[in-house]
Parts: structure tokens; C-alpha cells; sequence
């Protein structure tokens, strides 16, 4: 039996391996990996909306080229990445069993990371199994890889990131998002995302699930209720909605079977079973690492810093850094990592209702049970000013670890400071020029330009806007507000799209002078 | 289905090239390296295989080759995932009852 050797083998060439592989390469390690898809990347070339984050974490960059940048940089390091390739299995003494077309192939690592990853979570319900009930990453791999749309009209069941996201992106691909349903009391992601969705006017059901799918060959229909204290379906609050396709983004668990059969110490959380590491994704085992979502489900912002600490570690365990060069890079990544586990969604928050921000502001109860701040809830916001002229009016009302608009304003109105997760306060004393900046690169699409008095009667609003068809000047329609339900007719004045904007448009619509604090999206017809 | 021709964010579809395969007898069209699960979804076609014991329809669930819902009957070879199973002209897919081309009585 012939065994190939490599100084370090990554399982899973998503975000984390990619990063590890990297970092390793750049020391001098010649790393290969293994991933059992046909492209590499992981989940990064699905994501087509804008990353949160600072600078350093690639902030405002959408997720598909966040992926071909770690393509490319992979590249320039020589890293050896093999596709089609599945490992089946690990052992610990660090021998790896790969299945590459018809034939088992086996390695030996002086070191090896596991990087494997998460799987989807399902839940069951009458007709879950039907053709048209499909996965929230189902969707993604349709619609952003595959061009085709999954579904006509779709309900969502989960409210967390991915359930919120992946709504947007099927609004987005062209779809009809009727609903989303979760059987959560509150909305698990950022109200930011569950923002955007909610004014596009896909109305939410917190503490309600899914109590069956309809149709014989294929989803005709689906029934939601509203779920008591036990979690039970109260008895006549079922409501049914006709749609073809039922999406289901009910959470990640980590794919860590490999790390299981290699022996490694294992902890059961209610997170999943995750491998028992150290910072640096040292496992119980020696030589053996992990990071991303398969040591704990995070964003892959913080599966590519896990990544980078795993890589630095590995090329110091096989004698390519000294430890000091370990513990500065180490400490430069730690403190990148530590910003974006700040806020309120911070892993120690999790299920926690958090009821007031870091200012002392109490949180919008609405954004949670229905997906948007009230128009009486959003005066209490650091980011939300009345003012004469144009200026900006930001909607940003959780402390989530995000700061591009502070760069983006080259005027200084907009003013967040060291704690990346405070939330963004508009500095009245500085001039906004309109140059909608702000509003391109807040990836919550959470930034609207007001002005009061356009002319007599009349006012303006500019937003953010990803959707096709783009609206024409002159374009009249109406203006829907957070809720997503009509506040007044919007004539369409201005539509601006550049390079910096990165596809999105920004749109600016007249409405009467006391809705430019109400009217939050343009639609052609009511 | 619809396929997305352009998109707000990912831009115009880069053109592809079209194959004809067959479905069932049928001549189906698609374009090629795409999965066979997109044409066939392009197409309508929802159910790909019917369980052995109940004979319930399963169509596209995780679309990533993890679930193996959506297995079909590929050139005479059984259990091929048709969401990573890239399309090639003249392919002849059928639907898999069970674990074979045709339903039982």
C-alpha cells in the first residue's frame, strides 16, 4: 500500500482551510487539501451579499469575492488543493483516507486540520419530504450558482442569519418570499437583515411553525401555526398560504465525525459535537487541528481568522516559525477575532434577549417579534437626527461588530469610534455633502439619505437598492415603510449606481414632506 | 422553473451551451457541465426517484450531494446524485423507482 506524505494536510478547502493552507504556505509548508466538492471555497461563492466587519475582516466586500480573493492568494502560495476528493477517514495517527473518483488513496500529515464545516439542520412536519421542500443552502446553490430560480412564492421557516439572508437573495433572484416563520418567540439574526425583508413586505411569524405541507407529487401549499409555551400548535390559529417551495434555514450543526474517528476529545454543546482546542485549534490529539464552523457555527468572517490562527500554528508545531513569531502573529489574529465576538449577538449571548444596547437604549421589541422598528421606536437611535438639508439617517439599532460607514463618510458625520460594535451616532455638527457613500457600504442596508424640504410639500429619501428592474427617473410608484405595507405614492427623482457602490443602486424618491421618515422602500405598484 | 437570465447582483448569466438529453423517453434540453437537477428543474420536473416501501416522491432537498434525495437513474447506473452530476449531452436519465427504472405493480 502506498502512502503519500505531506507536512500538513487540510480537510475542507472553504474559508478556514483556504486561510490555514495560506498562512502555512507563506512560511514555507507545502500544505494540500482535500475538499469533496468540485470547486473550492466552501459556502463563500453562495454568499452575494455584503460581509460585516472592520477593514480587516474584509468588510463591505460580498462573500463570492471575498472567495476569489482567497482563491487567488492561495494561488500565488502554491497551495495544492485536490476536488472531487472525500476524505472517509482519519486516524490519529494522522493518516488521512481519501476517496478520489472509483479509488481510495492514503496520506500521512506531520500535521493535519480538520476544517469539514457545517451541515443543515432539518426539522420534520407532515410533507416534509416532498419535492419543493428544500434546504435554505438549496436555495443559495440554485440561485447564485446555478442561475435558476427555486421556487415562485416561498415560505422561510427560521429568522436567524441565513433564514434572513437567503429571503433577501430569493427576493433578490426574483422570487416571492410570502412569508417567514419561525417558532422562536424573536428573530434570531441581525434586525438589520430582518429589516430589509420586512420592508420589501414579506410579513413575519415569530412563535409559529409549520404544521404541514400540502400536495401530493409536490409542495401545492403549506399550513403555519402559532406554537404555545410547549412548543405545541394552539388549536385555530393556522393560517395557509399557496406556494410551490418551502425553504427550511433551521440552523448548522458542525460536521466533526472525522475528528470524532480520530479520536479526539469531544464536547457535546448545545451547539453540536465540537472538538475539545486550545486558541490555536490544537486538538486533544497531537497534530491535529480544527477550525470554522466545525469547532463552533460561526460567520465565515471568523472561520478565515480561525483558519490564519490554525495555519500559524501548524508552521510553528512543524518548526517553520519560533514561538515568538507564533505568539505575535497569534496575539495580531486574536484581537481581529475578539472584535467581531463583541455586541449582542456575541457567542455568550446566544438565546439571550439582550434587552438594552451597549448606550443604554432600550431595543427596538419590534425588530424582534416582527422584523422592524416601529416609526416611535427609531427616534431613540444615535443614528437617527432630524436636521435642515440632506443628511443621513441611520437605522443600525443592535451593537453588531460592523464599521465601514464611519469610513465612508469623508465629511465625519458619522462616528462609531475604537468599539466596533457601538452604535453608529450622526454628528450634527458635520456637513453631509449627499454623496450616499454611507448607503452603499453598510452591508445591513440600514443607511438612508433624508431631506425635508425639496421643494414646497416635498421631500426626499435615498436607499439602498439590489433588485431588478432597476427604477427609471420619473418612475412613479409607492412608498412602503419598515413594515412593508404602503405609507404614500413616491415619484422616483434620482437613481445613482458607481464602482465604489458595488451594485447597489442607490434611489432617491420624492414623497410628501412628513413621510420622509416613514417611507423606507420603493415598489412600481402597491 | 425560471432560470435567473440576469441578476442585480451576479449581472447577466454567461452563455452556456445547449445539450438535448433524455428524461423518461423524452428529449429534454440543457446546457452542459450545468447539474442534471437544474435542467431538470428547468424543465418542471419535480419528483426524481419514489421510495421502495411507501413509493413517496423526493425531489432537490440539499442540492450539495450530502442528502441523496434527488438520486436518479443515469446511462443505466442507479443512485446518481443529480445535483452534483454534471449534464452531458445524450444522457439518458430516467426516474428511480426504488432502486429501479420501473415502478413496481
Amino acid at each position: 500500500m502506498k502512502i503519500e506524505r505531506y507536512d500538513m494536510i487540510v480537510i475542507g478547502a472553504g474559508p478556514a482551510g483556504l486561510s490555514a493552507a495560506i498562512e502555512a504556505a507563506k512560511k514555507g509548508l507545502k500544505p494540500i487539501v482535500f475538499d469533496e466538492n468540485a470547486r473550492p471555497g466552501g459556502q463563500l461563492f453562495k454568499q452575494i451579499h455584503k460581509f460585516f466587519g472592520s477593514k480587516e475582516h474584509k468588510a463591505k466586500v460580498r462573500g463570492f469575492k471575498i472567495g476569489e480573493e482567497l482563491l487567488e492568494e492561495a494561488e500565488e502560495y502554491g497551495v495544492e488543493v485536490i476536488l472531487n476528493a472525500t476524505v472517509v477517514g482519519l486516524y490519529p495517527e494522522k493518516e488521512v483516507t481519501v476517496k478520489i473518483g472509483d479509488k481510495v488513496k492514503h496520506y500521512k500529515g506531520d500535521a493535519i486540520l480538520v476544517a469539514t464545516g457545517a451541515s443543515e439542520n432539518m426539522v420534520n412536519f407532515e410533507g416534509w419530504t416532498k419535492p419543493g421542500v428544500i434546504g435554505a443552502g438549496a436555495a443559495q446553490t440554485m440561485m447564485n450558482l446555478h442561475h435558476i430560480k427555486p421556487g415562485n412564492r416561498i415560505l422561510m421557516l427560521g429568522s436567524g442569519n441565513v433564514g434572513l439572508v437567503v429571503s433577501y437573495q430569493l427576493m433578490q433572484a426574483g422570487c416571492e418570499v410570502v412569508a417567514l416563520a419561525d417558532a422562536a418567540p424573536r428573530v434570531g439574526g441581525y434586525g438589520v437583515h430582518a429589516a430589509k425583508v420586512a420592508r420589501c413586505g414579506v410579513p413575519f411569524y415569530l412563535s409559529h411553525t409549520i404544521v404541514k405541507v400540502e400536495g401530493d407529487e409536490c409542495v401545492t401549499g403549506v399550513v403555519i401555526g402559532q406554537v404555545g409555551p410547549d412548543w405545541k400548535v394552539i388549536p385555530g390559529t393556522e393560517k395557509h398560504f399557496d406556494v410551490d417551495t418551502v425553504c427550511l434555514a433551521v440552523g448548522l450543526s458542525p460536521m466533526s465525525q472525522l475528528l470524532k474517528q480520530a479520536e479526539v476529545k469531544m464536547n457535546d454543546t448545545k451547539g453540536g459535537h465540537v472538538p475539545e482546542c486550545d486558541k490555536h485549534g490544537a486538538t486533544s490529539v497531537p497534530g491535529i487541528y480544527a477550525a470554522g464552523d466545525v469547532s463552533g457555527i460561526e460567520e465565515a468572517s471568523s472561520a478565515m481568522i480561525e483558519g490564519r490562527m490554525s495555519g500559524t500554528a501548524i508552521a510553528c508545531y512543524l518548526g517553520y516559525m519560533t514561538e515568538e513569531e507564533r505568539d505575535s502573529r497569534i496575539d495580531e489574529l486574536e484581537k481581529q477575532l475578539d472584535t467581531l465576538r463583541q455586541g449582542m449577538f456575541a457567542p455568550k449571548n446566544r438565546g439571550k434577549l439582550v434587552e438594552k444596547t451597549d448606550e443604554g437604549i432600550d431595543v427596538s421589541m419590534n425588530l424582534l417579534n416582527k422584523g422592524f422598528v416601529t416609526d416611535d421606536e427609531i427616534e431613540r437611535f444615535p443614528g437617527v437626527t432630524h436636521q435642515k438639508g440632506i443628511h443621513p439617517v441611520i437605522e443600525c439599532t443592535q451593537n453588531i461588530p460592523c464599521n465601514p460607514c464611519q469610513d465612508a463618510c469623508k465629511m465625519g458625520c458619522i462616528r462609531i469610534g475604537e468599539n466596533i460594535t457601538s452604535l453608529p451616532a450622526i454628528d450634527p455638527e458635520k456637513k453631509c455633502i449627499g454623496c450616499g457613500m454611507c448607503v452603499a457600504s453598510c452591508s445591513g442596508q440600514s443607511i438612508f439619505l433624508v431631506e425635508e424640504d425639496v421643494e414646497e410639500g416635498y421631500g426626499e429619501v435615498t436607499m439602498p437598492y439590489e433588485f431588478l428592474p432597476v427604477p427609471e427617473v420619473g418612475d412613479r410608484g409607492v412608498a412602503l415603510g419598515r413594515n412593508g405595507q404602503y405609507v404614500c405614492d413616491a415619484e422616483v427623482t434620482k437613481v445613482r449606481i458607481a464602482p465604489a457602490f458595488d451594485h447597489t443602486y442607490l434611489l432617491t424618491i420624492k414623497v410628501p414632506n412628513d413621510m420622509v421618515m416613514r417611507a423606507r422602500f420603493y415598489k412600481k405598484e402597491a | 422553473m425560471e432560470r435567473i437570465e440576469n441578476h442585480p447582483i451576479l449581472g447577466e448569466t454567461p452563455k452556456r451551451k445547449k445539450v438535448t438529453f433524455s428524461y423518461d423517453g423524452k428529449m429534454l434540453e440543457g446546457y452542459e457541465g450545468e447539474p442534471i437537477a437544474t435542467a431538470l428543474k428547468a424543465a418542471g420536473v419535480m419528483a426524481h426517484r419514489y421510495t421502495a416501501k411507501t413509493h413517496e416522491p423526493r425531489g432537490i432537498f440539499c442540492a450539495i450531494g450530502r442528502c441523496t434525495d434527488c438520486v436518479m437513474i443515469v446511462d443505466g447506473k442507479p443512485n446518481i446524485r443529480t445535483c452534483i452530476t454534471p449534464l452531458e449531452a445524450g444522457m439518458v436519465v430516467q426516474t428511480q423507482y426504488g432502486v429501479s427504472a420501473t415502478p413496481e405493480e
